[in-house]
């Protein structure tokens, strides 16, 4: 029995399909197709220095005469649809009309011959701006006397609510409501509480965002590194530019450098369409490394108050936060606090729970998911919470999560049951690896050593449809056609796997096609892990589409039932017989042109199995019945994580070093352990450097570190040693998930931050509140400490 | 960033020549690791650019009877890999290697760090509290200055219109020296110094500090030393009382402001933690 | 001898093992040229100051951010660049590396990665991991978290000293 027969590709870490073109610079990245273009016009933007102003004039007239400028763009010009993108929602890479409402935002575009042109050009522009009260602190936006972020005279700001009566800035609010809380906090033993907020972070990947459009004339081609080619780019081109039909919109995405959500909107997609129409060239638009700061997307930082009520041995009865997600100046879109407060509802079970969420803007640059979707933000509320309830009770920090973890089968606060989890072997699996209860090693000087241990879960939102071609080759051979968007997690590889263990062929008679809309079905986007699940999924279901046809025609030709067939190895084994076989190869007949016609398999026309695949959709929390915004299925599956760590800190300096990492993640069952690996381990980074170190700076309401030199993201130096950095695959199946796959890759960056922090705790005995803890904050918590002890 | 003119000068001659032409609209490409960084994001624009990379003269380092001499064009990562730098002179070739990365080091020069004149450049404290000088030279001949008073606020210098650096001197300072240098920052060398902190003492036989320079970088309009910690250590044993008092010293004396990477107060701060422990180290190198 | 130049500049240099002799505009870097004129795409522009590493190449054996040095700071030197390691007899070990120990995600730092690594090992074929991690903290990756990039030079390394 050959090693595919035995298990498939289920399990093993199978080579990547792109790893030689990327070790060998093969492999194109959006920038790299620019020398296929002719005439190439490059775009550059003029950004509002301020983070609120009115646009009283712009006078580009000396830049349109500069030799080599094709184009300038204005928000006020006639072909910016603005009638089908609600101004100043997630399509904020135009430029403004009326008035900026972060400093970032593009106010006039130039498209030259040449980037210098373009940026001659800009230098060459004037624009007259009235500043504008600002609000960039966003407890300071909520409420009905909060300075407008825009002006509520232009009456564009809404949420999907509609304007809302708690304030001008207030989008939208979500009220969860489980049991009698009142009743609870009053038999509680234990009550504790407080407040918790985060830093605006990005992503930082080290692509930039960037676009190419090839004009013809019968279509324009969009080659971009935005995610989500159907789903998102098509899709929103399509409608936002009425002139522009489906059959004229073609979408291909290069391999992504990263997006770790910060590309899940077309940010400069619709303004490059607009130049290509209006000059009928060909234009690239590629963002600076600067503009990925204050003009791509960041997180939406939150402000949680958490209270917590347990009897003394260790459960939680009661629960209560009021979360309020920042937005940005993303004014019109979804969010109403429902995202990250999932993070406060998915881990424990609670009886009673009253969850008050809110989603506000700032004049800050608009937000979008930033891996984790909101649940680093507010679970850094709940996993520090928990540290100081087990102090006060007496117990363990594991003891009292494994109290209180929502079992498998079991409801969470929104009355949907927990389908997967494996969160309880996490932590111990974690807890042993650091071996948390043994004391650290102290050794003399400022540095001082602790452990600390946190869990997190999230959500997978159920975001929707996947679609997958399979396509088998007259040779035997099979093509994957997926859209799926590969920004580096793997997925073209995983999904390969599941394509060669469907069909028991060895992987290398498995290719994948991506990313073409003109080629590929549809997929919705890479987003809340959620390709793993729907797109393998809907790979399985075309790969048994394909499967059943070649059945019934190996059913024809050997004259028996299709159901009677198996088909494996590349051929047609009749079921119960190994005895008559035919090699799928042989299933297509050979034709000529003058003789041989027919309507069956022909050598040639490749076999196409089509899969579709639709999570069920979420049942409405709201309206009637639904007044304590409770459904039993609000998102779709979860993942879980467990973080252990061993640190020091500097009380003199205050900075913390990661001295020892446990990740374990809660997977489902893992395709591919290797890039699960993969995942762990650059998630755990990627938290360590928004729990520690990189977040924005702010000075008079605009970003003061949009670079990488004072946005400090981890280096190699920042990471603990080979042998202290320990990723654990947990796998508890998934019943819906594909082989019970499930996708972990946003849950191992939750528990980081927290369990840094209670390790903080243990070395230093502060308790820090704000993430990202830097080292003026540890120290001035250190500074108060002492000054309250002496 | 277009510029007009680019020139390869293969003498010194010629460069103040060149530089005499066009004054302030020229400037002088070393390693280039700051320059054209901020010739690309347009932050600087520059008529004549001229390049000093047609000029080996200018990257040799010489002992002779009065000290160790280093060319301008030097570059950081040989300076790190020099047997040369001896005795408190280890102060320069151990700061060189705070500078950035690897492939920064391998091309940015000791006269690109020290004339691109930030405040934050890890290469001056140290060369300052080895009394360096620097070697001038211009149309009108050569002149030397002590790099102290190289500086004249945040990327200015004393050099005039058509004058360039060609070298600087690291004097012999006799026996009984030792230097220190500490860049702190977050993120170590990735970043740029949060506060940087030198310090040499000369100590005699019997430990007594004959001689101290205490020099701070990133905590003023250009890096400085601090006359009054200075004082308060000649004459006196080291002992962990009178550092954290130097430091303190140190401390107050500083202007420094709030920016991206920190506070002022935390700079103040950092300041008194890190000068003890420079004095420290200067104090142990010197035995 | 002054060479003053508007324009454009004569370089003769050499990439790859190729001479070449060109006329570019001085105030190109050297990232600029490898990419553009000369189609070598493999060195990215991940920030364009100096940061973030994904422009290194091999500059007459050293490593150097490419974004940050002008085309004339080329003349007369011999430049690697990704597209130089596979030859006739393969795959270079850190390429090797790199694939079999999963150390490529995304992909878009990794030449910057494997140059700087060829770059330590070649000035240093017993880099400890200690000297691997203070030679590579100019090459910024989001996607890995540096464990597997690490790994893999060390396997290159072994590799390479057998």
């Amino acid at each position: 029995m050959t090693d595919v027969q035995e298990n498939g590709y289920i399990g093993k870490s199978v080579q990547r399909v792109d790893a030689y073109d990327k070790a060998t610079g093969k492999a194109r990245f959006i920038e790299d197709y620019q020398s296929q273009f002719k005439d190439l016009l490059h775009v550059k933007i003029l950004r509002s220095p301020h983070p609120h102003a009115k646009i009283v004039n712009i006078d580009s007239s000396i830049a349109e005469k500069l030799p080599g400028v094709a184009t300038v763009v204005k928000g006020t010009d006639p072909d910016l649809p603005w009638e089908y993108i609600p101004y100043a929602n997630n399509y904020y890479g135009n430029p403004a009309k009326d008035e900026v409402i972060w400093a970032g935002q593009a106010v006039v575009a130039v498209a030259a011959s040449s980037i210098e042109i373009a940026e001659q050009a800009l230098e060459l522009i004037k624009v007259e701006y009235e500043v504008l009260p600002y609000v960039i602190d966003q407890e300071a936006a909520v409420g009905p006397d909060a300075i407008p972020v825009v002006d509520p005279k232009l009456g564009l700001s809404a949420g999907y609510q509609g304007p809302h009566p708690d304030g001008p800035n207030v989008l939208g609010s979500y009220k969860l409501k489980k049991g009698d809380l009142d009743a609870a906090f009053a038999e509680a033993d234990v009550i504790v509480e407080q407040k918790y907020s985060n830093d605006k972070k990005s992503t930082a990947a080290v692509e930039c965002n960037g676009v190419i459009v090839e004009y013809k004339s019968d279509g324009i081609t969009v080659y971009t590194n935005c995610c989500g080619i159907h789903g998102v780019v098509k899709e929103k081109l399509v409608n936002m530019f009425p002139n522009l039909s489906g059959s004229q919109l073609r979408v291909v995405q290069p391999f992504q450098g990263g997006s770790f959500g910060n590309r899940l909107f077309p940010l400069i997609e619709p303004l490059a369409v607009v130049i290509a129409l209006r000059t009928k060239r060909n234009v690239s638009h590629i963002l600076t490394r600067k503009e990925m700061f204050t003009s791509s997307p960041s997180n939406w930082p939150c402000v949680t108050t958490l209270k917590l009520g347990a009897k003394k041995d260790g459960t939680i009865i009661a629960e209560e936060f009021k979360i309020t997600e920042n937005t940005g100046a993303s004014i019109n879109n979804y969010y109403d606090g429902r995202l990250s407060g999932s993070g406060l509802v998915c881990v424990y079970d609670v009886p009673n729970v009253f969850g008050d969420g809110y989603a506000v803007s700032t004049n800050t640059v608009p937000c979008a998911p930033y891996r984790g979707l909101g649940c680093p933000e507010s679970e850094w509320a709940m996993e520090n919470l928990l540290d100081v309830l087990a102090e006060k009770l007496g117990m363990s920090p594991v003891e009292l999560r494994l109290k209180n973890f929502i079992k498998r089968g079991h409801e969470n606060a929104y009355g949907e049951k927990l389908t997967s989890t494996s969160v309880a072997a996490c932590l111990t699996a974690v807890a042993d690896a650091i071996k948390l209860d043994e004391p650290c090693e102290q050794e003399p000087g400022p540095w001082r050593k602790g452990k600390g241990i946190a869990v997190g879960g999230k959500q997978n939102t159920p975001l929707g449809r996947a679609e997958a071609d399979v396509l088998v080759h007259s040779d035997g051979s099979i093509e994957l056609l997926v859209s799926v968007d590969e920004q580096g997690m793997g997925a073209q590889t995983t999904l390969m796997q599941m394509v060669a263990t469907e069909f028991e062929i060895p992987y290398e008679s498995v290719k994948v096609t991506r990313a073409d809309t003109a080629v590929t079905p549809f997929d919705n986007f890479a987003a809340s892990s959620r390709t793993t699940y729907t797109t393998g999924n809907a790979v399985r279901i075309a790969c048994q589409d394909a499967i059943r046809q070649l059945k019934e025609a190996a059913g024809r030709k050997l004259g028996v039932a299709a159901m009677q067939v198996t088909i494996k190895q590349g051929k047609a084994f009749i079921l119960g017989s190994n005895v008559e076989e035919i090699a799928v190869a042989d299933l297509f007949e050979p034709f000529s042109f003058f003789t041989d016609q027919n309507w069956g398999l022909q050598k040639g026309t490749p076999v196409r199995g089509r899969g579709v695949f639709c999570p069920a959709p979420a049942v409405p929390w709201f309206g009637p019945g639904h007044e304590d915004g409770r459904t039993p299925r609000m998102w779709n599956w979860y993942q879980f994580s467990a973080c252990a760590v061993e640190i020091a800190v500097n009380v003199e300096t205050g900075q913390i070093k990661l001295l020892k990492i446990a990740s374990a993640a809660d997977t489902g069952n893992p395709i591919n352990p290797k890039l699960v690996e993969g995942q762990i381990e650059g998630g755990v980074i990627m938290a360590l450097g928004f729990s520690v170190m990189d977040g924005h700076v702010y000075q008079d309401g605009v970003m003061a570190n949009p670079g990488y030199n004072d946005y400090r993201v981890p280096t190699v130096l920042e990471t603990p040693l080979q042998s202290n950095i320990i990723p654990i695959i947990s796998p508890d199946a998934l019943p819906d998930g594909p082989y019970g796959a499930k996708g972990m890759a946003e849950s191992i960056t939750i528990p980081v931050g927290p369990a840094i922090a209670s390790a903080v705790y243990q070395a230093a005995g502060v308790r820090p509140t704000v993430m990202p803890m830097t080292a003026e904050r540890i120290l001035e918590l250190i500074n108060a400490k002492e000054a309250k002890n002496d | 960033m277009k510029f007009d003119w680019y020139y390869e000068p293969t003498s010194v001659n010629e460069c103040v020549e060149i530089l005499k032409e066009y004054g302030s609209e020229a400037k002088l490409l070393a390693g280039g690791t700051d320059l054209v960084v901020r010739l690309r994001s347009r932050a600087q624009k520059v008529k004549a650019l001229v390049s000093l990379n047609a000029m080996p003269e200018l990257s040799r380092i010489q002992k002779t009877e009065d000290g160790l001499h280093i060319g301008a064009m030097t570059k950081l990562m040989d300076i790190t890999k020099s047997e040369m730098f001896t005795g408190s002179w280890m102060v320069v070739k151990k700061s060189a290697g705070n500078v950035s990365s690897m492939q920064v080091r391998n091309v940015a020069t000791i006269g690109g760090n020290t004339c691109n004149a930030s405040p934050s450049a890890d290469t001056v404290p140290g060369m300052i509290a080895s009394d360096a000088i620097v070697r001038i030279a211009g149309t009108e001949g050569e002149r030397a200055l002590p790099l102290e008073q190289f500086f004249t606020g945040p990327g200015k210098t004393a050099l005039k219109k058509d004058e360039m650096v060609v070298g600087f001197k690291l004097p012999d300072l006799g026996p009984g020296n030792g230097a220190a240098y500490k860049k702190y920052a977050i993120r170590g060398d990735s970043d740029i110094a949060i506060v940087g902190v030198a310090a040499r003492l000369k100590l005699s036989q019997d430990g007594i500090i004959e001689d101290a320079r205490v020099v701070l970088g990133a905590v003023a309009p250009t890096p400085i030393r601090v006359p009054s910690a200075e004082q308060m250590l000649i004459g006196q044993v080291l002992t962990d009382e009178l550092a954290a008092k130097a430091a303190q010293a140190a401390s107050d004396f500083c202007t420094p402001i709030t920016d991206a990477r920190a506070t002022k107060e935390y700079r103040k701060e950092m300041v008194r933690v890190w000068t003890q422990y420079v004095l420290k180290e200067a104090h142990s190198n010197a035995q | 001898m002054i060479n003053p130049s508007a324009g454009a500049i004569n370089i003769d240099f050499h990439v790859n093992g190729k001479s070449y002799s060109m006329q570019v505009e001085p105030f190109k870097t050297i990232l600029e040229v490898l990419r553009d004129d000369l189609g070598l795409t493999g060195a990215k522009k991940g920030c364009d100051d100096g940061n973030c590493g994904a422009c290194t190449v091999i500059m007459d054996g050293k490593a150097v951010k490419a974004c940050s040095l002008l085309i004339g700071q080329a003349r007369g030197k011999k430049i690697t660049t990704i597209e130089g390691l596979e030859d006739e007899n393969g795959l270079h070990p850190l390429q090797k590396a790199f694939i079999d120990r999963f150390a490529i995600q995304c992909g878009f730092c990794t030449p910057g990665m494997i140059m700087t690594a060829k770059a330590i090992l070649d000035a240093n074929p017993n880099a400890t991991e200690e000297d691997i991690r203070e030679g590579m903290h100019g090459n910024i990756c989001r996607c890995t978290g540096y464990v597997k990039i690490v790994e893999a030079v060390e396997a290159a390394r072994d590799q390479m000293n057998r």
